[in-house]
């Protein structure tokens, strides 16, 4: 280990010593680059699939051990992201490391500093970031030309959908659950309202003003979603919501069976993929109108 | 009936009323008319049916729960400081809440076979688990019939860690998906679950207590004066002990099973019931059953109210309350007992 803080040290130096830029990240942190990044280790698969759309999958130097997209992460270097195992990350050498917003803490971001290594943060809190983010990774990875064309590409799909749902006349009431067993939904400043909005449908959960509320059978009952959807899995049965909630039985998604499990990577993991998610959601909810691309 | 008595079950009344129609949602016309609804066996008009799943499914079994677990902690609580003859003693500081959770999440993610249907066996998990984790307490804290104070505390905090970290090993190990909730749940106590079916279990883990314990109010009465003057009152010492940890073990272990470890009722309840009704059991063993059942009423209001987006486990808010009185009475604890 010596050897390794060592190194660290002494690259620290060096590259103060080339001239930095200086960045902005989402949480509004002023961050010190070196002038060229050429390998980078991002903290969350969101980050990963993030980068690769941005044109920047070659600098990706390592993913977590739950990265599973795309399909090029599968010959790189693993390591933990939760809980973060930092003597991996460090000894993978790398100018950059990219944090969520979502996952990581700047604590996290202290501990690298502290060993020479600058911690950029990535916030995505509606649909529209994840193009936005993949742009400022273009221009902060010098891959700019790569990540417009992606982020236009992305925008075009958006747009696409949100003209096919844009008629609808009275959105259902939906409740996006990330489990069933403990009601965890997602409140105030998530991008899943955005989502779910351009899917066709109106989020029950957008006012709540915790960011991951738990939620009551109460508070359910009360909301009346006209559809559930949620994080569960493509194999999920509505039988399986009702042994843990059997008071449901009367909600409108219950009685007329729309109660959808639905692939949890493509709502819970903020990056490029979402887009395909919102198209999956609009299906679900609209299967007359809209077709999966 | 006492005025006391009297006093407590009106005040227990109205905080099942209260309970039952407090929330972010329902009014309490509408909660009051669900009730009305069953209460006249379907009589009066049919109420509006969410309003009737939220008060009747899912907040009036809660409030049960709440009433039951609370005053069978009390009654365990006041009979086991008899059995140590100290007011510092309850199910939680003892260890037994820690075994029983041990056994009840054991048996909960699959490392032990179900015996007949888990309504039954886990009730009898966590029994076990509460009947051991007393038994080595008890067992470290008594040389030659005598029981140090100062060893049952600490064999108490040692033992309850012991099988806290067992069960949260044993919780975090497992395929459960949301294990840091389990492990809250187990280690601090919540509610949440309670259905009519869950109630089962506690009501008759705890009829069997108070009625037991009620029985026994005199030989307990004699106990209070020590051993050898007891057994010259011919309480047969040893017999009473028995019962008292068995009966203790196997309330603690359905109000476990069913809600988790509820750290302190047992503690706060019955010495505070004594300073109206005096120590004879005869009165503190259902003054402690109310009392106890309306504190933990209050508490899972409190949690409820609190934190209204993240369900905060009732075993905080009666720490956030136990815990300044227990240290309290250990500070006062030079003053005799009984």
């Amino acid at each position: 280990m010596r050897q390794i803080w060592l190194l660290l040290v002494l690259t620290g130096c060096s590259s103060s010593l080339q001239g930095e830029r200086t960045v902005t990240d989402d949480l509004g942190r002023t961050v010190r680059v070196p002038p060229k990044i050429n390998r980078v280790a991002p903290l969350a698969p969101s980050i990963t699939e993030l980068l690769f759309a941005a044109g920047a999958g070659a600098k990706v130097a390592g993913v977590s051990t739950v990265d599973n997209f795309p399909p090029a992460v599968y010959s790189l270097p693993r390591y933990s992201a939760v809980p973060l195992d930092i003597e991996a990350i460090v000894a993978l050498d790398v100018d950059l490391v990219l944090a969520s917003e979502q996952v990581n803490t700047p604590g996290t971001a202290a501990t690298f500093t502290a060993v020479g290594i600058p911690v950029y943060f990535v916030t995505v809190s509606a649909l529209e970031d994840v193009t936005r983010v993949i742009r400022d990774l273009g221009e902060l990875l010098q891959t700019s030309e790569a990540a417009s064309h992606r982020a236009v590409e992305l925008e075009d799909s958006l747009r696409q959908l949100s003209m096919l749902t844009a008629d609808i006349p009275e959105p259902p009431d939906i409740l996006f659950l990330i489990d069933y067993m403990t009601l965890y939904a997602f409140g105030q400043g998530s991008y899943i309202h955005s989502m779910i909005q351009i899917a066709g449908g109106h989020s029950i959960t957008e006012s709540l003003s915790a960011r991951f509320p738990i939620l009551t059978d109460e508070f359910v009952l009360t909301a009346n979603p006209d559809v559930i959807a949620g994080s569960f899995g493509m194999d999920f049965e509505m039988s399986r919501l009702l042994v843990y909630h059997p008071t449901w039985d009367i909600l409108p998604a219950v009685t007329s069976n729309q109660v959808h499990g639905l692939e949890a990577d493509l709502y819970l993991r903020p990056g490029p993929r979402l887009i395909a998610g919102a198209w999956k959601l609009a299906a679900v909810l609209h299967p007359a109108i809209i077709m999966e691309p | 009936m006492n005025r006391w008595t009297v006093l407590l079950l009106t005040l227990a009344f109205i905080s099942v009323v209260v309970s039952v129609s407090t929330g972010q949602t329902v009014s309490f016309t509408d909660a009051f008319s669900v009730l009305w609804y069953h209460i006249t066996f379907g009589y009066a008009p049919v109420p509006d049916p969410i309003a009737d799943r939220i008060v009747w499914q899912l907040r009036l079994p809660r409030a049960l729960l709440a009433l039951i677990a609370g005053g069978g902690l009390g009654v365990i609580g006041a009979a086991m400081q008899t059995l140590v003859r100290n007011p510092l003693a309850d199910p939680y500081i003892l260890g037994i809440s820690s075994g029983a959770t041990a056994g009840a999440s054991l048996f909960y993610l699959g490392f032990l076979p179900p015996l007949i249907s888990k309504v039954i066996s886990m009730p009898v998990a966590a029994f076990a688990g509460g009947l051991g984790a007393i038994l080595i307490v008890y067992g470290v804290a008594g040389i030659r019939g005598r029981i140090s104070v100062t060893r049952l505390l600490l064999a108490g905090v040692a033992v309850a860690s012991l099988m806290g970290a067992l069960s949260a090993f044993i919780t975090l190990s497992s395929p459960e998906p949301d294990k840091l909730r389990s492990v809250l749940f187990w280690l601090l106590g919540s509610l949440h679950l309670a259905t009519w079916t869950t109630l089962i279990g506690p009501i008759i883990a705890v009829s069997i207590g108070l009625f037991g314990l009620l029985v026994m109010a005199r030989p307990l009465d004699g106990m209070l004066t020590g051993d050898e003057s007891a057994h010259s009152l011919g309480v047969p010492v040893e017999s009473v002990k028995r019962i008292v940890i068995v009966l203790a073990s196997l309330v603690t272990g359905a109000i476990v099973a069913s809600s988790g470890a509820i750290g302190f009722v047992g503690l706060i309840v019955p010495h505070a019931v004594r300073s109206f009704t005096g120590v004879t059991h005869r009165r503190v063993l259902p003054a402690s059953f109310i009392a106890g059942a309306v504190f933990l009423l209050w508490a899972d209001l409190a949690a409820r109210a609190l934190l209204p987006d993240a369900q905060l486990p009732v075993g905080i808010v009666t720490a956030l309350c136990g815990v300044p009185f227990f240290l309290i009475l250990l500070h006062r604890n030079h003053q005799s007992f009984g």
